[in-house]
C-alpha cells in the first residue's frame, strides 16, 4: 500500500511539474545497421538497437536547471555471427559506466555559469580531429565513425564559467573523475590492429610457455590526480580565439614490457600530459573576395606526450617516450551554387622525433599507438567535405573524404532522408584504404554499407 | 577656393539627406500617401526586421505541405534583440533555438550589421558535435530552413538590395489562406510596390509587393523568374500588438507557396513578447553553448 502512495505521489509531483512547463523530456529509438562489403554473402557487423531518454527540470526558471540524459544499446550482430561471438558480452552489449550520457546542474546567475555534474566538453574548431578536444576521453568502438558526442565519453567534473566582458567567457575545468579511452575489444570489426599484434604475440609466448602478467595501473580518483582545463575566449573585431590549457593524466594506456624469467609483465600506464593551445575562427562578411569565407584554425603544443617506439617492421613496441609534439589544423568553408556546402581542412601532427636513439644500434622509431606500425615525424592530414539538400531539406546528401600523405584514407559518401517528422533515414558506406599498417588502412577489408533509422519523441 | 567649399557643402548637404533617409530605431512608423516608393519600403524593411522594438521572443511553428498535402512541422524559440549600435555596426541579434524533436537543441545564434552591404555573422549549435561551428553565410538565394521562402526573403534582404517603383494605390483584394481557410486583409488599403533586384542575373526579376497602410508590412507578393513568370507568392499577417501603449506591427502568419513544385510552407508565430528588457549577455556564444539537448 504504502508503495502505491509513493508512486502516486510521484506521479503527481511530475505531472504538475510538467504541467507547469518545469519539466520536460525527449528521447530517441534508434537501429544502426551495417554490412561488411568485402563478403560476397554479407557480413552482418552491426544490428544494434539504441535508446535514449533526456529529461530536463527547471529548478528555479532559467537559473537553476538540472538536466539528464540516459542510453542503453544493444548489438544482436554478435548473438548472429558466431565468428564474432569471443568477447560477446563486451562487444554485444556492455554499457561500461557511460550509459548515464548526461547528469548535471546547470547554475546561471549573472556573468556566471556553472556546470556540475557528468558532461562532456568540446574545445576546438576541428571537425573530425581531436587536436584540443582533449577533456575527455573517448570510445573508438566503432573507430572514428560514430558522432562525436557518442565518442565523448563523459566525466564527472565542476564547470565554472565567468564573463568578464560581453562576448568573452573564462572556463575553469575541474574533473577528478577519471576513465581510460576504450577501443574495440578482440573480434569486433574495428579492433585496432596494435591489439590484434599483441594479442597473437601473448598467445605465442603462451604456447612456448610463458605467463603474463598484465597491470592496469588506473588513475585514482583522487583531488591531486584531478584533470584541470582553463579556457579563455574573446573576440577581436569579428576574430573569434581562444586560448587552451589542460593538464592531467593521458587517457589512453601506454604499455611497458618487462620480464623476468618466463614471466612478461605488462605495465598499462596512464602518464601526466599538457596541452597548451589556441583556436579561432573568422567569418568574412565584408565585401570583397572572401566574402562569404569562413576561416577556422587550432594549434596544440602536447607537453611530455606518451608517445609510443620501438621496431614497427615487427609490430613491437619498446615502449614509450615523453615527447612534446605539436597539432595544427586550418579550416575553410564556404557556401556555394546556391545549396552547397564545402568544407576543407589541412592539418599537420608533428612528433618531436624523427627517431629515438642517436646511434644506429639505439635506433627506434616513434609507432602509430593503433597499428604499432611505422609513425612518420611530420604527418599531413586532409580532409573535405561537402553536403547539400533537396527537396525542402527532405534529402541531405554528404560526402566526406579524409585522407594523408601516405595514400590512406577513408571515403564516407551518406544520404539522409526524412520519412516524417520525426524519422529519418540514413544509408552510406565507409570506404578504407591504405596499407595495413595506416590508421585507415588498417580497416581496409572492414568497408562497410550501413543504413539507420531513427525515431525521435 | 570658392568651388572648393561649394562642393564641400554639397557633399555635407548629400550626407544629410541620406541620413535623413534612415529611419530611427525604436519608433513605429507608417506609410502615409504621398510617400515616394523608396519611403514606403524603408518603412516596410523596418517594419520587417522588427526595429521599433528593443527585443521580441516568439515561438514558431512551420508547417511544410508537400503537393500531396504531407505536412511535416518544426518549431523554434526565436529571440531578438535590436541594438542600432553605431559602434560596432550591429544592428540586431538573433537567437534561433529548434524545440521540436528531431532538431531539438540545435542552436543559431546570428549578429546582423548595420552596414548594408556587410553580411550576417553565424554561429551554430550542432547537438551530434556538442560544439559551436561558426559557419558560412547562408547563400541568399537557398531556402531558409527548408522552407518555401529564402535567405533573403526572411533574413538578409536589405533596402539596398532593389529597386523601388510605386506602381498605384489600391484595396487589396483579399488573400484566402489555404492553411486556415480564412481571407485576410480583404479591402484593406494599400501600396503596390514593383521592387527589381540591384544583383543580376539573379533568381528572380522583379517581386510585386502589397504594402499594408496600416501596419506598414509587406502583406503580400508575388516573385517573378527572369523569364517573367510568376514562380512563388509570399503571404504575410501582419496586426498590431499593443505593447505600452505603442501598437507594434507583427507578422502572426506567412504562408508561401513555390508554384513550380506546388509546395507550401505556414509559419505561424505565437506567444509573441516584446520590450523585455532581454539581456545583451543572451546573445553571445557562451549562451548559445548552454543548449543542453
Amino acid at each position: 500500500m504504502k508503495k502505491h502512495i509513493w508512486i502516486l505521489i510521484l506521479f503527481l509531483l511530475t505531472s504538475l511539474a510538467y504541467a507547469e512547463d518545469k519539466l520536460s523530456f525527449s528521447g530517441s529509438l534508434k537501429n544502426e545497421t551495417s554490412i561488411r562489403i568485402e563478403s560476397l554473402n554479407g557480413d552482418l557487423t552491426k544490428e544494434k538497437n539504441i535508446v535514449e531518454l533526456a529529461g530536463q527540470y527547471k529548478i528555479k526558471g532559467d537559473e537553476l536547471v538540472f538536466f539528464t540524459k540516459a542510453k542503453y544499446w544493444y548489438d544482436a550482430a554478435y548473438d548472429a555471427r558466431d565468428k564474432l561471438d569471443i568477447a560477446q558480452h563486451y562487444n554485444g552489449h556492455i554499457q561500461r559506466s557511460d550509459w548515464l550520457r548526461d547528469c548535471y546542474l546547470d547554475y546561471t546567475n549573472g556573468p556566471w555559469l556553472l556546470r556540475l555534474g557528468k558532461q562532456q566538453v568540446a574545445w576546438g574548431q576541428a571537425d573530425g580531429i581531436t587536436i584540443l578536444d582533449r577533456v575527455n576521453p573517448v570510445d573508438l568502438s566503432e573507430f572514428w565513425l560514430p558522432d562525436m558526442q557518442d565518442i565523448r565519453i563523459p566525466l564527472w567534473m565542476a564547470n565554472i564559467n565567468y564573463s568578464p566582458k560581453l562576448n568573452s567567457n573564462l572556463q575553469l575545468l575541474f574533473i577528478p573523475d577519471w576513465e581510460q579511452s576504450e577501443a574495440a575489444y578482440l573480434g569486433a570489426p574495428f579492433v585496432f590492429r596494435s591489439y590484434t599484434e599483441f594479442d597473437a604475440f601473448m598467445q605465442l609466448m603462451m604456447r612456448n610457455g610463458c605467463t603474463w602478467d598484465v597491470k592496469l595501473n588506473p588513475v585514482g580518483h583522487q583531488f591531486n590526480n584531478a584533470t584541470w582545463g582553463l579556457q579563455w575566449s574573446d573576440r577581436i573585431g569579428d576574430l573569434d580565439y581562444t586560448l587552451n590549457f589542460l593538464y592531467g593524466h593521458y587517457y589512453n594506456a601506454r604499455n611497458v614490457i618487462s620480464t623476468s624469467g618466463t614471466k612478461y609483465i605488462v605495465n598499462r600506464n596512464f602518464p601526466l600530459w599538457r596541452i597548451y593551445g589556441g583556436s579561432f575562427n573568422k567569418t568574412f562578411t565584408n565585401p570583397g573576395p572572401m566574402q562569404g569565407v569562413t576561416l577556422r584554425g587550432e594549434f596544440a603544443y602536447y607537453n611530455d606526450e606518451p608517445t609510443y617506439f620501438g621496431n614497427p617492421t615487427a609490430a613491437s613496441t619498446k615502449g614509450y617516450k615523453r615527447w612534446d609534439n605539436k597539432f595544427w589544423l586550418i579550416g575553410i568553408d564556404r557556401n556555394f551554387l546556391t545549396r552547397w556546402t564545402g568544407s576543407f581542412q589541412f592539418s599537420q601532427y608533428i612528433l618531436e622525433h624523427a627517431k629515438v636513439g642517436r646511434t644506429v644500434a639505439q635506433e627506434t622509431y616513434p609507432m602509430n599507438a593503433y597499428t604499432y606500425g611505422p609513425a612518420d615525424q611530420v604527418e599531413n592530414i586532409f580532409s573535405l567535405k561537402l553536403s547539400s539538400h533537396f527537396f525542402n531539406d527532405r534529402l541531405k546528401p554528404e560526402v566526406s573524404w579524409s585522407f594523408t600523405d601516405d595514400n590512406q584514407g577513408k571515403l564516407s559518401p551518406k544520404v539522409n532522408y526524412e520519412l516524417k517528422d520525426n524519422l529519418v533515414f540514413s544509408v552510406g558506406v565507409h570506404y578504407f584504404y591504405g596499407n595495413v599498417w595506416d590508421s585507415n588502412g588498417q580497416f581496409r577489408d572492414e568497408n562497410q554499407f550501413y543504413t539507420q533509422l531513427k525515431y525521435t519523441f | 577656393m570658392k568651388k572648393l567649399l561649394v562642393l564641400l557643402a554639397a557633399i555635407v548637404l548629400m550626407a544629410n539627406i541620406g541620413l535623413a533617409a534612415e529611419l530611427e530605431y525604436f519608433q513605429v512608423y507608417k506609410p502615409k500617401g504621398g510617400m515616394k516608393a523608396d519611403e514606403i519600403m524603408r518603412i516596410e524593411y523596418f517594419v520587417k526586421y522588427t526595429k521599433f522594438a528593443r527585443d521580441a521572443e516568439l515561438k514558431g511553428k512551420a508547417y511544410f505541405i508537400d503537393k500531396s498535402g504531407t505536412v511535416r512541422e518544426k518549431e523554434t524559440l526565436r529571440q531578438r534583440i535590436t541594438l542600432g549600435r553605431k559602434l560596432d555596426d550591429i544592428a540586431y541579434k538573433d537567437l534561433v533555438i529548434f524545440t521540436s524533436p528531431a532538431v531539438r537543441g540545435m542552436g543559431t545564434l546570428t549578429w546582423t550589421y548595420m552596414f548594408p552591404k556587410r553580411q550576417q555573422d553565424s554561429w551554430l549549435w550542432v547537438p551530434s558535435l556538442k560544439k559551436i561551428r561558426k559557419i558560412s553565410s547562408a547563400n541568399a538565394d537557398d531556402s531558409f530552413l527548408g522552407s518555401d521562402f529564402t535567405n533573403e526573403d526572411i533574413l538578409t534582404r536589405r533596402f539596398e538590395d532593389e529597386t523601388y517603383t510605386l506602381l498605384r494605390e489600391e484595396n487589396f483584394k483579399g488573400y484566402l489562406c489555404e492553411f486556415d481557410k480564412k481571407t485576410y486583409f480583404k479591402d484593406a488599403p494599400c501600396f503596390v510596390i514593383e521592387a527589381k533586384p540591384i544583383k543580376k542575373p539573379w533568381y528572380y526579376s522583379k517581386r510585386i509587393l502589397w504594402v499594408d497602410k496600416d501596419t506598414g508590412g509587406g502583406i503580400y507578393e508575388e516573385m517573378y523568374d527572369p523569364l517573367g513568370r510568376m514562380f512563388k507568392t509570399l503571404f504575410k499577417e501582419y496586426v498590431i500588438y499593443d505593447v505600452n501603449g505603442k501598437g507594434y506591427p507583427v507578422q502572426a502568419m506567412l504562408e508561401g507557396k513555390d508554384l513550380r513544385t506546388g509546395h507550401r510552407t505556414v509559419i505561424v508565430n505565437s506567444d509573441i513578447k516584446f520590450d523585455r528588457g532581454l539581456s545583451e549577455n543572451l546573445f553571445t556564444e557562451r549562451a548559445l553553448m548552454q543548449s543542453r539537448w
